[in-house]
């Protein structure tokens, strides 16, 4: 592997690891009823009243 | 008559003033002078569009409109599937996106009337902010030589900015709407999500993507919503929920409407003339009858993680088969992002996932128990040199991309309609931008306010020296 290619490949460890890193201290107290279709009915139950 | 807006065109049309045949040859001789240096256009179908015109001539004078758009040239992002026409979304491959129906967002258009002049280059797969493209050209900014147009829907923004169409389509996963729109000096819609369908349009991040209008007047955003807006049973998070009128709507007056400008957040390390521009918008929403406050917003930086977990991992599953077969053909910082999205645990996906629904919830509810609407910046400063914010090395690319898009970003998160309209302009004349973002499916307020802003604007209709 060249110099290049492992400065590459530490970025993207470390670009992974900072994502995964913020991710966790974010969802540590997720309960259990959360899911991700919970967004569609936050922007439905946000709308102006018709 | 380049100079017309997209309004003003379709009116002189149906009144049979100006012929769409003359309309199409006036943006054709337009593009054929100036997009050598723009590089906007990635295909223009000169013969279909004449053809196109002279029937659409022919249908008006045998008594017969189709709809708002009739005979109205418009110009369709190259990752928008337009049967006939190739869609290369940017990469050296001609034809790297094909489905098998037309994009809805451009049936409806041409259902509408409108005539299609062809495909505008884009940042390659919409992966980036400025503009530039290593197979079609870097979209040069028609304000300033050598600047960023914004990305990813660059050819979008020069193309209107420069008069060589009437209205556009672009697409928006972290901003390429907006982007462009602020650094062209043009507007540009981002609808709440689910609103437009995304069918026939290459997809880049299912989660986050969003197609919309850019044009030089807000009127003109609100008629291409109004068209393009609705469900589609070939997009299943298209939303049922009723368009309603925001056209009709834009000449309301404003008074009682309450404004936020946030105090965190989206002021910090902007331009003394971005943030002067934004606070005098507010201002002068403020003399026309809305309260403005400071408000603070719940951290955007978190949705802004979530947002990169969701659009590499997204992009990454999308793109494979070029990022894996054939990386050779894509650009360094391109190549970089979607390799990020391979290592990128399906725990952490689902986990960003719920994170975001959680967060788009709390921020409707808080902020919108304050507000109506939020005024900020949509770009940190006026568009930077090109050669700037493209030199190397690629990680640093990838963090100039970053904080390029670190205004816009949080609002594809949350879903939320945004509409970006020209604020002002740098001492150098390069266009600043102001985004109002409103409630979930209440785009006609964030229209209404745009246009009055718009009709207040002392910078209103200027246009590009090219």
């Amino acid at each position: 592997m060249s110099d290049s290619a492992r400065t590459a490949d530490r970025q993207r460890q470390a670009d992974v690891a900072a994502l995964a890193g913020a991710i966790e201290r974010l969802a540590g107290d997720l309960a259990l009823g959360e899911e991700p279709a919970n967004f569609a009915v936050a922007l439905e139950d946000g709308a102006p009243r018709d | 008559m380049t100079d017309l807006t997209l309004a003003e065109l379709a009116a002189a049309i149906a009144a049979r003033k100006i012929s769409s045949a003359e309309a199409t040859e006036a943006c054709l001789a337009r593009i054929a002078r100036h997009d050598g240096r723009l590089h906007a256009f990635i295909t223009v179908d000169a013969a279909g569009a004449r053809a196109r015109a002279r029937a659409l001539d022919a249908e008006l004078a045998a008594g017969r409109r189709r709809g708002p758009l009739h005979g109205v040239p418009l110009a369709y992002k190259d990752l928008c599937h337009v049967r006939g026409l190739p869609s290369s979304c940017g990469t050296r491959t001609a034809e790297y996106f094909t489905s098998e129906i037309e994009c809805t967002a451009v049936a409806r258009l041409s259902a509408a009337g409108a005539v299609t002049l062809g495909k505008l280059n884009m940042t390659e797969l919409a992966l980036g902010p400025f503009g530039d493209n290593p197979h079609h050209g870097d979209v040069d900014n028609p304000w300033k030589a050598g600047h960023v147009s914004g990305g990813s829907s660059s050819g979008s923004g020069a193309a209107v900015a420069a008069g060589l169409v009437f209205g556009a389509l672009g697409s928006d996963t972290g901003g390429s709407i907006r982007l462009p729109a602020a650094c062209c000096g043009i507007v540009g819609l981002k609808p709440t999500y689910g609103r437009v369908s995304r069918a026939g349009a290459m997809p880049l991040s299912w989660s986050l993507d969003h197609l919309g209008p850019m044009t030089r007047a807000v009127r003109d955003a609100a008629l291409m919503l109004e068209l393009i807006a609705g469900h589609d049973p070939h997009d299943a998070t298209s939303s049922h929920r009723a368009v309603g009128a925001p056209l009709a709507g834009l000449e309301q007056p404003i008074r009682g409407l309450r404004l936020a400008l946030p105090e965190n957040y989206y002021f910090d390390g902007v331009t003394p003339d971005v943030r002067a521009a934004v606070e005098q918008a507010a201002r002068t929403l403020g003399s026309l009858g809305a309260s403005v406050r400071p408000l603070r917003l719940p951290d955007p930086a978190a949705m802004i993680d979530v947002c990169n977990i969701l659009a590499r991992a997204e992009s990454s599953a999308i793109h494979a088969r070029v990022a894996r077969d054939r990386p050779h053909e894509l650009g360094a910082a391109v190549r970089s992002r979607l390799e990020v999205g391979f290592h990128i645990s399906a725990h952490d996906y689902l986990q960003a996932a719920r994170l975001r629904a959680r967060l788009a919830r709390a921020f409707v509810r808080e902020v919108f128990a304050e507000v109506d609407a939020i005024l900020a910046p949509t770009i940190p400063e006026p568009a930077p040199a090109l050669a700037a914010v493209t030199a190397p090395p690629v990680e640093e690319i990838v963090r100039r991309m970053g904080r390029f898009s670190r205004l816009t970003r949080p609002f594809n998160g949350l879903g939320l309609p945004v509409l970006t309209v020209p604020a002002g302009f740098a001492a150098d004349g390069r266009p600043l931008g102001l985004s109002i973002a409103g409630r979930p499916f209440d785009e006609a307020t964030v229209l209404r306010l745009g246009h009055a802003w718009e009709q207040a604007f002392d910078g209103r209709g200027r246009r590009p020296a090219l």
